[in-house]
């Protein structure tokens, strides 16, 4: 293209009085940085267009200045006054050297704050030994209580079985486990006129949780049902079975719970009676 | 030619600028309140109203530093810019009831405050040297009363053409030759 011609065009004119159309002021942007003449013309022709501006200077009131001032707002970094003028009472003094007294003063919070935060680890750990130490002790009350509950049960099934044996008529029978419970060993207390009964056990098998020994009596040929038990040694009260006599007693092993009629393969132990 | 001394360089007073320091800006008030106050009367014409363009176009200045770019145009070319903008906008919304063909906008886009220069460290030229005004007053009174009615009143070419009751084309010349007139006037 012609330079001098688009330079003489009146473009560049009407671009720096801003009154070029957008499609011309995309065309003057993007020529200038391509022709260095039209630049230079463009750029004499702003500072042509500053001169002029330059010229019809007329100095506002001056207190328009402080006026716009108060309207904008300053770096925070920046502490001269608004008016410009230094201020003869703001001396600048020395910042008196003040480290002794605050390290005093941090000395002296510092170890109170730490005495009450040692003797708040005294109190907390006080605190959580007590609560340690009491719910040893309950749970020992507790279990104590359970002994004691335990105790008495097993006293008052003694009881029974004392006044049962301090009855007349009360007959020991013993009871010998057979190839099946080599070890059994057991007493039966029974009161043939009251129809009274405990067991005495010394030893027997312990058994599977879904089992339990059943006790019975055999009467003219016919088993009938005495009670279940647990293998615990020690004394057990049972229910009373009928008055009137017995041909002799039986243990066998039964679902928990016990079976109307006894399974004789399981069949452990068995004492005849003999009539008295 | 008498130049006002810059502030150290154009690109510190910048730098001071955009970190919002305060003597930066008394500088840079002191240094351009009163061409950017005249160029407002000449706009405006009344001084109430100048004052509060002036308070207008500073504060605009003010926030949009950030996006003023050396590179891109000198810094009075931008201010001035910026104040004739805010000027134009003004008059052209409160006449815009009273013109039955407002055929054109003005533009108001940042973009539009640049002029392109590389001159950028050139002092602007000395209002207070003594015969600015005069030269200014050389210039042949109808290509002034042009300049004014493109520059100060936001005309377009056509608009000015049809004001005058000129052809375009004689516009556009004068213009062209006003401006020339005015470059050589305030050429270094």
């Amino acid at each position: 293209m012609n330079v001098a011609e688009y330079i003489a065009s009146g473009t560049l004119e009407a671009y720096i009085l801003g009154a070029a159309s957008d499609q011309e002021r995309r065309e003057v942007e993007c020529l200038s940085s391509i022709y260095p003449e039209i630049k230079q013309e463009l750029d004499q022709l702003a500072l042509a267009l500053e001169g002029y501006a330059m010229s019809v200077s007329v100095e506002p009131p001056a207190a328009l200045r402080d006026r716009i001032m108060s309207q904008l707002s300053f770096g925070v970094a920046e502490i001269t006054p608004v008016d410009g003028q230094a201020k003869p009472e703001a001396k600048v003094l020395p910042m008196p050297d003040t480290r002794p007294i605050y390290n005093i003063t941090w000395i002296a919070a510092a170890s109170v704050g730490l005495v009450l935060l040692a003797f708040s680890f005294f109190l907390i750990t006080r605190l959580r030994d007590n609560q340690q130490a009491l719910a040893s002790l309950r749970s020992t009350n507790s279990s104590l209580q359970q002994d004691i509950n335990a105790l008495k049960s097993q006293r008052s099934g003694t009881d029974q079985v004392m006044a049962l044996l301090r009855q007349p008529g009360t007959r020991i029978i013993q009871l010998k486990g057979n190839d099946k419970a080599p070890d059994g060993n057991l007493a039966v207390y029974w009161n043939q006129q009251t129809g009274q009964l405990a067991l005495d056990i010394t030893s027997l098998p312990a058994l599977p949780s879904s089992q339990q020994y059943q006790l019975w009596t055999l009467k003219g040929g016919k088993p009938f049902d005495a009670g279940v038990f647990d293998p615990v040694t020690g004394i057990h009260s049972l229910h009373a079975i009928d008055k009137g006599s017995v041909d002799a007693f039986a243990i066998t092993i039964e679902q928990r719970g016990g079976s109307p009629t006894p399974h004789l393969e399981a069949l452990i132990a068995m004492t005849p009676i003999k009539a008295s | 030619m008498k130049r006002i001394q810059p502030f150290v360089s154009e690109s510190v007073l910048i730098e001071k600028l955009n970190r919002r320091d305060q003597q930066a800006f008394q500088w840079l008030y002191d240094q351009y309140s009163a061409a950017l106050y005249g160029v407002l009367l000449k706009i405006v014409q009344e001084e109430e109203q100048a004052e509060d363009l002036l308070q207008e176009a500073f504060i605009k200045i003010w926030n949009n530093l950030d996006a003023y770019d050396a590179g891109k145009g000198r810094l009075f070319t931008w201010l001035l810019n910026i104040t004739r903008n805010t000027a134009i906008d003004s008059i052209r919304a409160s006449k815009a009831a009273h013109r039955p063909n407002p055929t054109k906008a003005i533009r108001t886009d940042e973009e539009n405050v640049y002029i392109v220069d590389g001159q950028h460290n050139t002092p602007p030229v000395n209002p207070d040297h003594i015969g600015v005004q005069d030269v200014v007053d050389q210039l042949r009174p109808e290509r002034k009363e042009l300049i004014d009615l493109v520059y100060f009143k936001g005309y377009t070419h056509e608009e000015a053409a049809e004001t005058l009751n000129l052809p375009l084309g004689t516009v556009k010349t004068r213009i062209r030759a006003a401006l020339q007139e005015l470059k050589q006037l305030f050429h270094s």
